[in-house]
């Protein structure tokens, strides 16, 4: 019987998930992945975990609770870093073990670290260790890396281009679809969980490409692109995600094409006040695009971040309007 | 003679005025919506058709604020716009060259930098609504001051007491606990009002250049209190311009005039519209693990509206009204 391995569509699922799918699928095992975050997982999210955790962590543990009954074993890898001399936030490092603490009747629980803090390529060992769980065969698991390995290469080629993740996921996603062909552009910066959950951001890139705005996201900005702009700071920023929101917003800033900026930011995150306020403040010195910070919370109200990404979108219209005249 | 609605409902109040052909501000109607957003939609077009002049024909209708598409089908209005561009449109037109607008309502406040007459910035108070004119309202209920009298009795203060004004809940224990002390009603009415502003400039104003002109607009712009407590941490003058308290409104209505002006016909349902059946129903849709509370709004029996859905299930399955 095939072995499966459930996923949780949360934390940073739209960052790795073609490189997980493509290695268990490579070993032999099937991959289930938990549904598009609803009201029923939020709630079950928030009665899961514990109150000081952001909503993103919250909403996980809905997403694992709602996995736990349909696969075998559940991927919550311990993720420490993955770029050398980095870090991911410790309440993704804490993660595995909340979720062993508080969710009831789990099946097995994958939590190997993933840890390329002092060089990347510990991730091949990492990834032998894990697949050494589910498989006998050490050429199989070896290829397997090398496929996954390959997949996201394909992957970050695709966003890399333009296409947003959540999009590139799904490789039947044609490229010329309705983006890329609107006059005005606005870039969103925000953590993957966040910018691509349109559960717990109240759907804002849709109502941004409702309103004939084309998305251009943190992920669309190659790692060069991101370190050039980072390099320029006083002290290096050690969390990945900050240092690419950092980056990306900064070569936003000095992008010609683009209108405006959002930032969406968690309530409760730490890294997050930081980076928005150093986003914030270069975009107040550049001081040509509008820019919105949006705060997430579960108590965020439709008519908030209505409100506020209306008057955003007035703001970038007059403004083009002005300027054209 | 032709004019101009418009229409600004608030958690607080709901507010309404009229509008000449040159977009001057003739009547006003300040109304607290009293959690019933539609009678108080109603009861304003009523109250403001007894005071527009006879034989006036109403060219278009703006709708803002929290309850803004609610109004916007009942009135059947023009415009629909979000308070952020109404306030500004309003604030830069009556007072030119303004810079800086401070707003503050029932439940929510905002700042907006406007530069060149356009929004340059503006920003929202987040998850607090400490600082907002309710907790004014709900304070001056504990301490059995009229809200109206609240500005005037806090001027007589000679020494704020220092209250914290990070959290309304924070904020309430901190006056009892100064009122047990002996202070007097002034000085902690006048340390409220030093509180709130305070933390009105470190929250919404956070890092924001506030340069002046600055207008200080909303229903807690009444009270002189928090005008001097403003006037005190920003050294500038402050600006209240006449109809401060319906400056949503009168904002709305210059954008439906400018809507109309394009052309278009209006969509206003006439002052009729006060006595018409309107009810608001609401209920859980269970299509999905979403449950969206979809509420559903009919006149006089039938269908006109429904939202709440994030799908569209039920806000498309009836005829939509057009969002200027």
């Amino acid at each position: 019987m095939t072995v499966k391995i459930g996923i949780p569509r949360a934390l940073l699922f739209h960052n790795f998930i073609p490189y997980w799918k493509t290695f268990f699928e490579g070993i032999g095992a099937e991959v289930v992945i938990s549904g598009l975050t609803n009201k029923a997982i939020l709630q079950d999210g928030l009665r899961l975990s514990v109150d000081e955790a952001c909503l993103p962590v919250k909403v996980a543990f809905g997403h694992v609770e709602h996995l736990k009954n349909k696969a075998d074993y559940i991927f919550i890898p311990r993720l420490v870093s993955v770029f050398p001399r980095e870090y991911i936030c410790p309440k993704f490092l804490g993660f595995p073990d909340m979720v062993r603490q508080n969710v009831q009747g789990l099946p097995g629980v994958i939590d190997n670290n993933i840890n390329m803090y002092r060089r990347e390529s510990d991730l091949y060992r990492q990834f032998f260790e894990i697949g050494s769980l589910i498989c006998g065969n050490p050429f199989k698991i070896a290829l397997a890396i090398k496929k996954a390995g390959d997949a996201i290469k394909r992957f970050t080629a695709r966003v890399e281009s333009g296409l947003r993740p959540d999009r590139a996921i799904d490789s039947s996603y044609s490229e010329d679809g309705p983006a890329g062909r609107k006059d005005t552009t606005v870039a969103v910066i925000g953590h993957p969980y966040n910018i691509y959950d349109s559960f717990i951001n109240i759907g804002l890139l849709k109502r941004l490409e409702d309103a004939g705005i084309n998305v251009l996201t943190t992920d669309n900005v190659p790692e060069k692109e991101v370190n050039d702009h980072v390099a320029h700071l006083n002290k290096k920023l050690f969390w990945t995600l900050g240092r690419r929101m950092v980056g990306a917003a900064y070569h936003f800033l000095e992008s010609p094409g683009i209108s405006g900026i959002i930032h969406v930011a968690s309530f409760a995150c730490g890294p997050d006040s930081m980076t928005g306020e150093l986003i914030e403040r270069k975009a107040r010195r550049i001081g040509s695009k509008p820019y919105l910070n949006l705060t997430l919370d579960e108590h965020t109200g439709e008519a908030g971040i209505v409100t506020r990404v209306e008057a955003f979108l007035d703001m970038v219209g007059t403004k083009e309007q002005a300027a054209r005249c | 003679m032709i004019g101009f609605i418009g229409l600004d409902v608030g958690s607080v109040s709901t507010n309404i005025v009229f509008l000449d052909d040159e977009g001057r501000v003739r009547e006003s109607v300040y109304l607290r919506t009293n959690g019933r957003p539609i009678p108080a939609v109603q009861k304003g077009l009523k109250q403001i058709s007894r005071l527009v002049p006879p034989r006036t024909v109403i060219r278009g209708v703006g709708a803002t604020g929290s309850g803004r598409h609610l109004a916007g089908i009942i009135a059947g209005a023009d415009v629909i716009k979000n308070e952020i561009t109404s306030h500004a449109t309003a604030s830069s037109r009556l007072v030119p060259g303004v810079r800086t607008v401070l707003e503050i309502g029932g439940q929510d406040s905002k700042i907006i930098i406007l530069r060149d007459g356009i929004v340059a910035d503006f920003a929202m108070n987040t998850v607090c609504a400490a600082g907002t004119g309710s907790f004014l309202d709900q304070q001056a209920a504990r301490l059995n001051v009229q809200i109206e009298d609240f500005g005037e009795l806090s001027l007589k203060s000679s020494s704020p007491v220092r209250i914290a004004g990070r959290c309304a809940v924070f904020a309430e224990s901190d006056m009892i606990h100064k009122q047990q002390m002996g202070h007097d009603l002034p000085d902690i009415l006048a340390g409220l009002c030093e509180a709130l502003v305070r933390n009105y400039l470190n929250n919404v104003g956070k890092g924001k250049d506030i340069s002046g002109p600055v207008v200080f607009q909303g229903g807690v712009a009444a009270n002189l209190g928090m005008r001097s407590a403003f006037e005190r941490a920003l050294k500038k003058e402050i600006v209240i311009p006449p109809n401060y308290d319906v400056m949503g409104a009168v904002g709305a209505a210059m954008l439906a005039r400018d809507y109309v002006s394009r052309g278009a016909p209006t969509a206003f349902k006439g002052f009729g519209a006060a006595e018409t059946d309107f009810r608001a129903r609401s209920f859980e849709c269970d299509g999905c693990p979403n449950f969206c509370e979809v509420v559903e709004l009919s006149e006089s029996g039938a269908v006109i509206a429904r939202w709440g859905d994030r799908c569209g299930k039920w806000s498309n399955s009836v005829p939509q009204i057009a969002c200027g």
